[in-house]
């Protein structure tokens, strides 16, 4: 799950996730996505750009 | 001592302190961070959780949630009158209960109050897969952020010097170098003069990447522009977590400050046996 909060600056980015994903995946540049998100600090702009969503991946080994 | 907003809304603030000391500019900064109380989530009570994740990981989640925050309604637990049992002037509770599939929010948490909601209904807790549940109740406590981040109102919350830009005209050929070299757009050539941006000054990082170019271009021992920072002025910026507007948590740090320096006082005079002159006072 993508955390809750930025880890450099405490700002709440997780409910910008399922937009992010959803346009990254239609093609958009992420620049722009983050840009148009609000997110202007690059502590939290790697938040997103980095994560790597695995809870899917575990639920199989329950 | 002199306040001029330059922006103010509930979520953000920016702000020129002046004629302060830079002890004071960071006791101020300091306490909007470290002692303006909200409530976060702190005690969780597990009744069924098969979701993907452990039941600490959850709660550590649920801790990081921003709640709104009345302190005209909630008093830290140390302070209440039902001695740290828990009761609804020190403790909101909420109750959480999901069956899969689908993703758990932090509007699902039911608040007992509710006015203590959580300040984003967005937040993704979990993902839940077919079969699985979560049942909890969770208790948010008011704290400050001297001991734990989740109590703090402020995300980003800082200071810098307000920045002063000296051009020597007499030496300055407005050759353009700390124009291209300025990463803050600061600087321009106007009427082959050397000048400042109009309303761009206040970005100005102090980087000094302008004095740089300036001695690279063969011009001497002395860079024909010098930036300094103005010890006595700071350029504040202040964000809100959402817990409460930025306005209410400068006030409740700068209550906080006097509220010190007034016990300060108290205790000397009971300390020296002489009463504080109240012209010394003020």
């Amino acid at each position: 799950m993508i955390p809750v909060r930025c880890f450099t600056c405490g700002k709440v980015i997780s409910p910008a996730w399922e937009k992010y994903k959803e346009r990254r995946d239609a093609g958009e540049d992420p620049k722009e996505i983050l840009d148009d998100l609000g997110l202007e600090r690059y502590c939290c702009r790697r938040m997103l750009l980095t994560h790597k969503e695995i809870v899917e991946d575990l639920n199989p080994y329950q | 001592m002199d306040i001029a907003f330059i922006k103010l809304d509930d979520k953000a603030a920016k702000f020129v302190l002046s004629g302060a000391t830079p002890a004071f500019a960071n006791t101020l900064r300091r306490a909007m961070i470290s002692e303006v109380p909200t409530l976060a989530i702190e005690d969780v009570r597990i009744y069924d959780n098969t979701s993907v994740v452990f039941d600490e990981i959850l709660a550590h989640r649920l801790g990081l949630i921003p709640i709104r925050t009345d302190l005209s309604v909630y008093v830290p637990r140390s302070e209440c009158t039902c001695g740290e049992a828990g009761c609804p002037i020190c403790t909101s509770t909420y109750t959480l209960s999901v069956e899969g599939p689908r993703t758990v929010y932090s509007r699902d948490l039911i608040p007992q109050d509710p006015g203590a909601v959580p300040a984003e209904e967005d937040i993704p807790i979990i993902e839940l897969f077919e079969g699985q549940k979560i049942v909890l109740e969770a208790h948010a406590i008011v704290s400050t952020g001297r001991e734990h981040v989740k109590w703090q109102p402020t995300t980003a919350c800082g200071y810098k010097n307000y920045p002063v830009v000296r051009i020597n005209e007499a030496i300055c050929d407005a050759c353009g170098m700390c124009i291209e070299e300025c990463p803050r757009g600061v600087l321009q050539v106007e009427d082959r003069r050397l000048q400042v941006v109009e309303e761009r000054l206040e970005l100005c990082s102090l980087c000094r990447l302008c004095e740089r170019a300036c001695l690279s271009g063969g011009i001497g021992e002395e860079p024909a522009i010098h930036i300094d920072a103005d010890e006595s002025r700071f350029i504040f910026v202040v964000e809100s977590d959402g817990s409460m507007p930025v306005q209410e948590i400068i006030e409740r740090a700068l209550h906080y400050i006097q509220k010190k320096s007034d016990d300060l006082v108290e205790v000397l005079t009971e300390i020296s046996g002489v009463a504080v002159d109240e012209e010394i006072r003020y």
